[in-house]
């Protein structure tokens, strides 16, 4: 079963001060970590679990300029066959484009499954895997916690609101938009990555794949990016660490807890 | 009078079959010698066995006197000599009775006699060594012993051999009664028994073809019992001097073992004699890991994979059920060792069982697919962060802020002191105080010295014990390209694993690079720097602190790098201080746990903390304050101290902190 799963690098901003960038519409990213989306990494991992039962091949595709191929060949080494990067040169990118474009690329490969995250990290807008399947004409499902192939068919299972599961067949091909948690992806190591350089990396640039300027052009556009406004309701408790249990025990008992 | 001598195979008839038997019980015993050094052979080939002075010398004392047997151990010392030198005795005595029938006849008159009186007493010895050991397994049930089959019938048989072989001698010297036949002292109180020399001699031949087939079968059970060890653990000590050279794990391919050939003669010279059982700290916690069993089951695993019979049918039916049951060792059983070293201190044979755990762990990291999800996330935030707090850079110096430190990337000073803060000290906020408290002292030493601000990478000792070699090469290369841009000749660590990996890992790979591209410093711990400060008298106490204190060894400073005395040293000298030493001190200190990749790490359920079981003993000291000099340990043992409901009998501070709090200087630490 040949698999493609589309990654994209987004910064880790867990323990960084995010600045706003000059043009208020984004953050500045110069000295951000970048790393693999989280959701993406399951779906990697999904896919090379899926290799390893099913045989076939795993293909991973990115958009994006060089020092993204860091997340393709960590998706090498985690036992992806070959990878893809299309260069976006200075073109503005949203879901819409991007969907667009890797549809384009994908449209050419052999597949039964594309994967990709339900959202990535950086935006958490989850909408190029549905944008994709669409343009592509593929059945889909969204936020998938299991898949298991059955000849031209998947089994999968797909978590609903309220904490329900459901669990369906959905023919193949088909785009499946993985949630975290599906799997336990494994850990690349270093030389890992390092003996994956070896593997096939293509990189196309946007401009040969011969999409119309119409595709190109972005249907969403990001007029500011601020800080929440700062409210008042916040109190600060001083003291020692005695007083200061006291006193929230005070706080908690007065106002009440709801779980 | 008649010159004393012996005449070989008397009265013994078809001695042919003697010699078809021998030569099949030599057969056996090379190919089973063969099976181990065709395992030994699959190795990575990182060490030669050249000639090594030291290592005969070692081979005397470790192997011919049993220095490391005797140690803490006086019965189990003298009882292995007294085998070990009777064995050897008798050994020769064969070589020496064959080379007088076949080379040239000398033993004959006095030279007999003596060499009758030798053998006698090296059989005796012999003897009472194999029941002694008997005895200590079986009635006193030495605890670290364990009571399989193979540790009855391996002395049993010895013994039956030696028994029978003065049975021999006895009918014989019965059968014949010649003059000197007193000097085979204990032969000679056997032929008493029989009166009529005919009787003796009826019985004699059955007597000398069962010790004859007795002995040959010993010799071809050698190479498949515990006794393989005469052979493998002295050229395990013969090989132990010589440091561990580096795989690069660019050079580590698939198809090769991660183990050296040296790690797997270290596994065969494995006796079980469960040392390092009795001193494993994870052991000691219940932890479901020893040393012993994870050693076998490598052993274990390597023989059935690369045994010269493994293509044969009947060999894969036989082995094929028990490789199954350790589908090529449990990966799960890894990550229980703390590097601690206790166990190699205490092994006769010198199994580095913290060395062979990092190779074995690399081999689970570069699979990927079972590492632990808290290790793999801390490796991976090790790699994102260069440190495992998942703290960005900015946050690395935020200890220093109100302490005017001089920045070294900045200051282009030539040959400054760096003080190397490391990862768990710059960012840990009760380990911060240890950092603090340093450069306090430091200054009131008026002693230059600058930190690499919050440029400062992991020194690798994480990803290195945790066997993720390709980062913590990545870690190495770019704190020595670091220290070769601020020309730094000279470090002084807080963490003993930083000192440890500065000073030993990085010179051996340093040592694969060409001379240009070295980067050489010096590295010591603070407790060294602080040890000097005392004896050249720029740190006086003048205070008087009248506590009691214990002092807990770090594994790193301690057995790892033979750091006892100056942490002492500095607390000996406050006036008024006592130092009392916990049962466990120096190179037998108990581990807190926080080693070897531990710190990061979920809880492998253990039936008690080690920290916990540390912290203990140091409160039956009656001590005060627990001491330690390792920010790791600072941090397992104040977790320990309060989970044990030892918060208002015992303090744990760093030996920095105690410096402080004598100097007078502010201290916001301890407490």
């Amino acid at each position: 079963m040949d698999v493609i799963v589309c990654v994209k690098q987004v910064p880790e901003v867990i323990d960084a001060d995010l600045k706003i960038s000059r043009e208020g519409t984004g953050i500045e990213k110069e000295d951000l970590v970048m790393h693999i989306n989280d959701w993406d990494n399951y779906a990697v991992e999904e896919a090379v679990c899926i290799k390893e039962t099913q045989g076939g091949t795993v293909t991973a595709i990115t958009i994006g300029d060089d020092e993204s191929e860091d997340v393709l060949r960590r998706a090498l080494a985690m036992g992806a066959d070959k990878a893809i990067r299309i260069d976006p040169g200075e073109r503005e990118l949203d879901g819409f484009v991007i969907s667009k474009i890797l549809a384009k690329v994908i449209k050419d490969l052999e597949y039964h499954l594309v994967l990709t995250g339900v959202q990535a990290d950086d935006d958490n807008s989850g909408m190029v895997g549905i944008m994709l399947a669409e343009t592509l004409g593929l059945s889909h499902a969204a936020v998938v916690t299991g898949v298991e192939p059955e000849g031209d068919l998947a089994r999968i299972r797909v978590e609903l609101e309220g904490g329900m599961d459901e669990v369906s067949r959905i023919q193949l091909p088909s785009l499946l938009t993985i949630q975290t948690g599906i799997n336990e992806p494994r850990y690349v190591s270093i030389m890992g990555i390092r003996k994956a350089g070896k593997k096939e990396l293509t990189v196309i640039p946007v401009a040969n794949l011969g999409l119309s300027e119409d595709d190109l052009t972005p249907r969403t556009r990001i007029e500011e990016v601020f800080l929440p406004p700062e409210t008042t309701g916040a109190e600060m408790i001083e003291g020692d660490a005695a007083s200061v249990a006291a006193e929230l025990i005070k706080i908690i008992k007065e106002k009440g807890v709801s779980i | 009078m008649v010159t004393p001598y012996r005449v070989s195979y008397w009265s013994i008839e078809s001695v042919w079959i003697f010699y078809v038997l021998a030569a099949l019980a030599v057969a056996v015993f090379v190919f089973g010698v063969i099976s181990h050094v065709s395992v030994w052979s699959r190795g990575a080939r990182r060490q030669g066995i050249g000639f090594s002075g030291q290592g005969i010398f070692n081979l005397f004392l470790d192997g011919l006197l049993g220095r490391r047997i005797f140690s803490g151990d006086v019965a189990a010392g003298t009882m292995h000599l007294l085998i070990l030198w009777g064995f050897l005795g008798l050994f020769a005595g064969t070589v020496l009775i064959s080379a007088d029938y076949w080379v040239y006849h000398f033993l004959k008159g006095p030279v007999y006699i003596g060499y009758s009186i030798c053998l006698e007493f090296f059989g005796l010895m012999l003897a009472i060594g194999l029941v002694w050991a008997l005895i200590r397994r079986y009635l006193q049930r030495v605890t670290r012993l364990e009571r399989r089959i193979e540790d009855l019938i391996v002395p049993v048989w010895l013994l039956v051999v030696v028994l029978s072989g003065f049975l021999v001698e006895g009918v014989r010297l019965s059968a014949q009664r010649p003059e000197w036949g007193g000097w085979s002292f204990i032969g000679h109180v056997i032929s008493l028994f029989w009166s009529d020399p005919r009787g003796a001699l009826s019985i004699y031949p059955y007597v000398w073809w069962s010790h004859a087939i007795l002995s040959l079968g010993l010799v071809a059970a050698i190479p498949f019992c515990k006794l393989f060890h005469v052979l493998a653990a002295p050229l395990s000590i013969y090989m132990e001097d010589r440091p561990d050279l580096p795989m690069p794990a660019e050079t580590v391919t698939g198809d090769e073992e991660v183990f050296s050939s040296r790690q797997m003669i270290f596994f065969d010279a494995c006796t079980r004699c469960g040392r390092c059982v009795e001193v494993c700290p994870s052991a000691g916690a219940g932890e479901p890991f020893s040393p012993r069993e994870f050693i076998a089951a490598v052993r274990e695993d390597l023989l059935l994979r690369h045994h010269p019979l493994k293509g044969l049918d009947w060999f894969s039916r036989w082995s094929d059920p028990r490789k199954a049951e350790k589908p090529d060792l449990d990966p799960q059983k890894v990550w229980h060792c703390t590097t601690c070293r206790a166990c190699l201190e205490v092994c006769p044979v010198y199994v580095a069982t913290p060395k062979v755990i990092e190779r074995a762990r690399s081999r689970v990291v570069e699979d990927g697919t079972q590492v632990p999800l808290l290790l793999s996330q801390t490796l991976e935030k090790l790699y994102k962060y260069n440190n495992p707090w998942e703290a960005s850079k900015k946050n690395r110096a935020k200890w220093s802020q109100d302490l005017e430190i001089s920045d070294l990337t900045k200051t282009g000073e030539e040959d400054p002191l760096c003080y190397f803060v490391g990862c768990t000290t710059a960012l840990d906020t009760r380990a911060q105080d240890l950092a603090r408290s340093f450069a306090r002292i430091l200054k009131h030493a008026g002693v230059p010295f600058g930190t690499l601000g919050k440029n400062e990478p992991c020194c690798g000792d994480i990803a290195r014990r945790v066997g993720e070699d390709g980062l913590f090469e990545e870690q190495m290369e770019s704190c020595l390209a670091l220290f070769g841009r601020n020309n730094i000749r000279r470090v002084v660590t807080s963490s003993p694993h930083c000192f440890h990996t500065f000073r030993n890992e990085y010179p051996t790979f340093q040592a694969l690079r060409p001379p240009d591209e070295k980067v050489h410093f010096d590295v010591r711990h603070y407790t060294q720097v602080i040890g000097e400060l005392v004896s050249e008298g720029s740190i006086r106490f003048e205070k008087r602190l009248n506590i009691k204190v214990t002092y807990h060894d770090p594994c790193y400073l301690g057995r790892h790098n033979r750091v006892y005395d100056e942490p002492r040293k500095v607390i000996r000298s406050i006036p008024g201080i006592e130092l009392v030493e916990m049962s466990h001190n120096r190179a037998n200190s108990l581990c807190c746990g926080g080693g070897g990749g531990r710190m990061w790490q979920q809880d492998l359920d253990s039936k008690i903390k080690m920290s916990e079981i540390r912290i203990r003993e140091a409160a039956e000291t009656g001590a005060e304050i627990v001491i330690t000099a390792c920010p790791l340990c600072l941090i397992m043992l104040e977790d320990a101290r309060k989970t044990a409901s030892l918060e208002d009998t015992l303090r744990v501070m760093d030996l920095n902190e105690l410096v402080v709090m004598a100097l007078g200087l502010r201290s916001e630490g301890g407490e």
